[in-house]
């Protein structure tokens, strides 16, 4: 008697500490990518224009950061100082060589008080380190005309620095004149680079005749105006329609993966819902009991595939056919993308939509289905009229948790994505044609392809988190969710 | 107490012709030639297990269900046998409803249920239907206790004795003249079982009822025809009064008299 329950007891301990080490597990995932998803709010946000003072008829005009007078000035470059830049950058050389080589200037320095400036500490450019969100920054910028300039008039013109763009630096950009050479009259000048990221202003010419004149040009001052915290700074980002973690002027928006990843998800269960539940229709309501003893076993060695297994299945077999499919009119080079990758995940998830909406159904009581019978009522009706009402939790349930798999299911995106981070776009049937069969990227193969070269405790880390967060938030609440409705369709009868 | 008096018999609604059934081989009635006369109450009494379900379920074809029954013989419902090839089943049990042992409801209102029916075979909607509606729960005796919530509460939401009326009505508004019923009391409590009985007493003058129970008692108050089954076989079967207090046979006797199962 003691044995047995003491037997019950242990048995009981185990339940519990099965339990115990389950939730333990999600809130120990939670913490984990919470912890190092706070990686991400170490980022600094680069940023960067080019100005140039060029003639109106410049070769240049439309693309000051070809022009090589340009000044750079920028805030990208990771793990130096002021001091280092003063060494590293390149002074303007001497007056006359100067002349020698251009007859317009553009000048700046590595101070960023107009009373510091020297004439012997100008630089073409001027590099900073990255800045946090909070962080202000000035640049100041002379610009003058060698003696040999014929012009009448000459234009100071700037462009952000190639794959800069502003709405991806949480600063307001100000380029205003601080001081006009003396004799010349001319009205206050501050433009907003945010709202007109590109362009160019004339001014009267004005020539410097010695090095020490330099200083005397006119002064631009280049201002970055934090506009938010980098915490604020850093979620705003997040949500923005670019990644491109690895550029120069890095991009964190993950707006492309998460609407990949949605789609896919949409497209696999918009497919497999319905074949699905006619399968689980026939299985629980028609298939003779033999019928049913072979198609069961059969589900659960479709569901056991590996998931790699079905993503090469896909690449040798699916996007091919794609490719041939839709080949010339998008000239893809490979069928691989959102089509291919939706197809494959719902062979993934076909078994798992079946069997539980098969078991969804067969809990609805026998007595429902007799009532029916006897009321005259065809299969056909009873299935549409009583029993899939009657299940509607259970399927609903079959349905989330089946959505929650595919968000998370990487092997098949990794495989046949085509691992390319576009934003989707339905504004017209061929666009969306191309959204749907091009490549694309998602949540989990982002995480999959990224996390290997990244460097470790970096901001990119722990975006990288923070897409794991997003991940593990998103199926955890469809989880939940499904849970609730299971729990629902079991307390119904 | 009331006692169900004995009309002359009337036309005859149902009868059978050496009808058996089997479960895998296993006869569970063997070879029944019974009737059953209109606007009378006809009840089935037997012991646990002797076909009563089996025979009931037999007059609808509801055995069709069991993958494993296998039926012999012939049923005549208005002179036509519902076993022959061709018998439209959807029509068979428009005649022919039935209630079950268990309350089943379906998961939906309580005018849903009951308008599920007419609204699929004869295609009503809006006022007319709603009529039907009323008029089967006004028959089946549940009209008063539903009519405020008829369109919010579901079925399921019913005490179990309302329920079972709900599917009486449920099966009176697709209009049968045969009310099928296997220990429709069985599941419930004295004060709803009266209420069910009171209810079958007064459906009797207007279907042919059948009702299944083991329940002696039960049989001698709301019948006027009795069969009596046993070990498959229908052992006899008449008046109600004739058969419990001149019993033909002695395994009637026997059972009445308590001396059996
Ligand atoms: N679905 C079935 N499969 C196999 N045997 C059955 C089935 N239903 C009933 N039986 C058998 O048939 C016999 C008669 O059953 P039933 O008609 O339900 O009896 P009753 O309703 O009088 O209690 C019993 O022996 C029972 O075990
Ligand atoms: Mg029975």
């Amino acid at each position: 008697m003691w044995r047995i329950r003491l037997l019950d007891h242990l048995v009981q301990a185990a339940t519990w500490m099965a339990g115990g080490l389950l939730i333990l597990t999600i809130v120990a995932v939670f913490y984990y990518l919470l912890a190092e998803s706070r990686y991400a709010f170490t980022r600094k946000f680069p940023y960067g224009f080019r100005i140039a003072l060029q003639s109106p008829d410049s070769e240049y005009r439309d693309e000051v950061s070809m022009d090589p007078t340009a000044s750079l000035l920028a805030t990208h470059r990771e793990g130096t100082d002021e001091l280092d830049d003063a060494e590293d950058a390149t002074r303007l050389p001497p007056h006359e060589e100067l002349a020698s080589m251009q007859s317009l200037v553009t000048a700046t320095a590595q101070t960023s008080d107009p009373a510091q400036l020297r004439a012997d500490e100008l630089f073409r450019d001027c590099m900073r380190a990255p800045k946090t969100a909070e962080q202000g920054e000035r640049f100041l910028l002379l610009a003058f005309a060698m003696p040999s300039y014929t012009g009448k008039t000459m234009e100071l013109a700037w462009e952000p620095d190639v794959a800069f763009e502003p709405e991806f630096a949480p600063y307001e950009f100000r380029l205003r004149l601080l001081r006009a050479p003396k004799g010349i009259s001319i009205e206050p000048i501050e433009i907003n680079l945010n709202q007109q990221p590109r362009g160019r202003i004339t001014l009267p010419v004005w020539k410097a005749h010695s090095q020490q004149e330099w200083l005397n040009g006119y002064l631009f001052e280049l201002e970055a105006r934090p506009t938010t915290t980098t915490t604020v700074a850093t979620l705003q980002q997040f949500f923005k329609p670019d990644w491109a973690p690895t550029i120069l002027y890095a991009r964190f928006g993950m707006l492309p993966l998460l609407l990949s990843t949605l789609l896919i998800t949409l497209l696999a269960i918009t497919f497999a819902t319905p074949l699905g539940l006619a399968a689980a229709v026939y299985l629980s309501e028609q298939a003779s009991p033999r019928i049913r003893e072979w198609f069961k076993p059969i589900l659960e060695i479709l569901a056991a595939i590996p998931t790699v297994v079905l993503g090469y299945f896909g690449v040798v077999l699916v996007a091919p056919a794609l490719q041939k499919l839709f080949g010339e009119a998008l000239q893809l080079t490979s069928g691989r993308g959102l089509l291919a990758t939706a197809l494959m995940m719902t062979v993934f998830i076909l078994p798992t939509v079946i069997s539980l909406s098969e078991d969804a159904l067969r809990a609805v009581p026998n007595s429902l289905r007799e009532g029916a019978e006897a009321l005259g009522l065809t299969l056909a009706e009873c299935v549409r009229l009583i029993l899939l009402p009657a299940a509607k939790s259970g399927l609903i349930a079959a349905v989330l948790l089946a959505i929650a798999r595919v968000m998370g299911e990487t092997m098949i995106v990794w495989i046949l994505s085509g691992g390319t981070p576009v934003m989707p776009d339905f504004s017209s049937p061929s666009a969306a044609l191309a959204t749907l069969v091009k490549p694309t990227r998602a949540i989990p193969d982002t995480i999959a392809i990224e996390m290997g070269n990244v460097e470790f405790e970096s901001p990119h880390y722990g975006h990288l988190f923070l897409l794991g967060l997003t991940l593990f938030v998103l199926t955890l609440f469809i989880n939940l969710l499904g849970f609730a409705y299971r729990k629902r369709a079991q307390l119904q009868f | 107490m009331m006692t169900a008096a004995v009309a002359t018999p009337a036309k005859t609604a149902i009868r059978t012709e050496g009808l058996s059934v089997s479960y895998n081989g296993k006869p569970a009635l063997k070879s029944v030639n019974i009737e059953f006369y209109e606007n009378t109450v006809t009840a089935l009494i037997g012991p646990s297990g002797c076909g009563k379900s089996t025979l009931l379920r037999a007059l609808n074809r509801m055995n069709d269900r069991i993958p494993d029954a296998v039926t012999q013989g012939k049923v005549f419902v208005n002179g036509i046998n519902i076993y022959d090839r061709g018998v439209n089943l959807t029509r068979l049990r428009r005649e022919v409803g039935m209630v079950f042992q268990k309350p089943n409801p379906f998961p939906m209102t309580i005018f849903e249920n009951v308008a599920l029916g007419p609204r699929l075979h004869y295609g009503l909607r809006g006022r007319a239907l709603e009529e039907v509606v009323e008029d089967a729960l006004r028959k089946a005796a549940l009209w008063d206790e539903v009519k405020d919530d008829l369109k919010k509460k579901s079925g399921l939401a019913l005490s179990g004795g309302q329920q079972q009326r709900l599917c009486i009505a449920r099966m009176l508004a697709v209009q049968p003249r045969i009310l099928l019923m296997d220990e429709p009391c069985s599941a419930l409590d004295p004060i709803s079982t009266q209420k069910i009985e009171e209810l079958i007493v007064e459906l009797g003058k207007q279907y042919t009822v059948i009702v299944v129970t083991h329940n002696l008692q039960q049989a001698a108050r709301i019948s006027q025809y009795t069969g009596f089954l046993m070990y498959g076989e229908l052992i006899e079967w008449g008046e109600t009064r004739q058969l419990f207090e001149r019993p033909q046979r002695q395994e009637t006797e026997d059972y009445i008299r308590g001396r059996f199962g």
